[in-house]
């Protein structure tokens, strides 16, 4: 029943000068390994049987062949490089993850650009992601793609305010902007980078807005002023305190787990005087309501 | 050797046809070979890139007729063979200055890669 819910897409193929060939070549990974069995570029799928009883089409199609090459280049790659990987991963959406140390950033990029069985010469996207609570806060994100391999892989590493790390504008000219959009929105520098500016904020901007600890309306307020004619910079006023909200529905959705509710000022008058307000809790709530 | 270049354009922008593909597909093969060297013979990287290397060059030595050698190679053209030469030749280099086959450098401090982080 799984295999018949599987569909097997359609191989692209590509017009050359001397007529058509199959575009989806598969790597030659050695046979030597014992890790790694491929599948002939020769071999056809196995034909379909989806005809007659289509998937319902709102289930994900699990596309095997193209999910075990990537199991199985994760592990080529961590085989190849073991000073830098440190962990291979499947994300929930069958994309391969590659976790690395960010010493051996640069090296991993060109051996996953250069590499004749990787060939990632595509650069899709850079960017990264502030969890304050980690040795490491800001955790790099790399996204690469593979014409010729018709793959894609996600290369993550991790640094922090304080320690720069290797720019890759060497290997990728699209990583120029992308790497200052990084160092704009997070503050995470790059090393070798021929021209660190921001690039997203305005002129004097100070801070790194995607940073968990930047306040969400930001510092300063940008407007026209009519008598000095020109736009003024000001620091930002609030017209109104933080408030504070009672996000407990008054409708007692659960009227069994009532007191599991945090209402501190209640549980601060019940410490003290246990002995007036105990009894009365149950029906006090239950009549408010 | 008429039968040596056949077409007249690879229909790829910036991509001129090779004249002599056999020639230089050895010349770089023979220097990704001799560069490997430098890397330990006990490296997974060399072994895998030797193979990959040597296989390639065998259908170079062993077919003279380009269409014949690119269908045998599948990977492409033959003048995109031989730009992935030059960039594996590029790329064993690299790894052979970082010393790519060592020991992980060091593990990821805990929790590093938890997601969620609740």
């Amino acid at each position: 029943m799984a295999s018949s819910l599987i569909r097997h897409f359609a191989r692209p193929v590509l017009i050359t000068g001397k007529g058509l060939f199959s575009a989806a070549t598969q790597r030659s990974i050695p046979a030597s390994s014992i890790l790694f069995h491929r599948t002939q570029a020769t071999a056809t799928p196995p034909a379909s049987t989806t005809t007659t009883n289509a998937p319902a089409p709102n289930l994900i199609r699990v596309n095997v062949e193209q999910r075990k090459a990537l199991v199985d280049f994760g592990q080529y790659v961590a085989e190849c490089l073991p000073r830098f990987v440190q962990h291979v991963q499947m994300s929930s959406t069958n994309e391969l993850e590659i976790l690395i140390h960010p010493d051996g950033l640069f090296s991993v990029i060109a051996f996953l650009k250069d590499h004749t069985n990787a060939q990632f010469s595509s650069l899709a996207d850079i960017t990264a992601i502030d969890v304050p609570t980690r040795t490491y806060r800001f955790e790099l994100v790399y996204n690469l793609l593979s014409l010729r391999f018709n793959s894609r892989v996600r290369v993550k590493t991790y640094t922090d305010e304080m320690t720069p790390v290797a720019s890759i504008c060497d290997l990728y000219d699209a990583a120029n902007w992308m790497e200052r959009e990084v160092w704009d929105m997070y503050g995470v520098y790059f090393t070798n980078h021929p021209d660190l500016r921001r690039i997203l904020t305005d002129y004097g901007f100070e801070g790194h807005p995607m940073r968990k600890d930047f306040p969400l309306p930001g510092y300063t307020e940008v407007r026209y002023d009519e008598e000095q004619r020109r736009v003024v910079i000001e620091p930002i006023e609030l017209t109104q305190d933080y408030r504070k909200f009672d996000l407990s529905t008054p409708w007692e959705t659960f009227p069994k787990f009532r007191n599991a509710v945090h209402d501190d000022a209640k549980q601060r008058q019940e410490s003290k005087t246990p002995e007036l307000s105990k009894p009365s809790t149950g029906s006090n709530t239950e009549n408010k309501k | 050797m008429a039968s040596k270049i056949l077409k007249a354009t690879t229909n790829l922008t910036g991509m001129a046809v090779s004249k002599d593909p056999h020639y230089a597909l050895k010349l770089l093969y023979g220097k990704i070979l001799r560069d490997l060297k430098k890397i330990p013979a006990t490296a997974t990287y060399r072994k895998y890139t030797e193979d990959i290397i040597n296989t390639r060059l065998g259908h170079v030595e062993s077919e003279t007729n380009i269409a014949r050698l690119e269908r045998k190679i599948n990977c492409g053209q033959i003048e995109e063979v031989i730009v992935q030469a030059e960039n594996e030749l590029m790329c064993v280099r690299r790894m052979a200055m970082n010393n790519v086959w060592e020991p992980l450098a060091s593990q990821a401090p805990p929790n590093q890669w938890k997601w969620p982080i609740a």
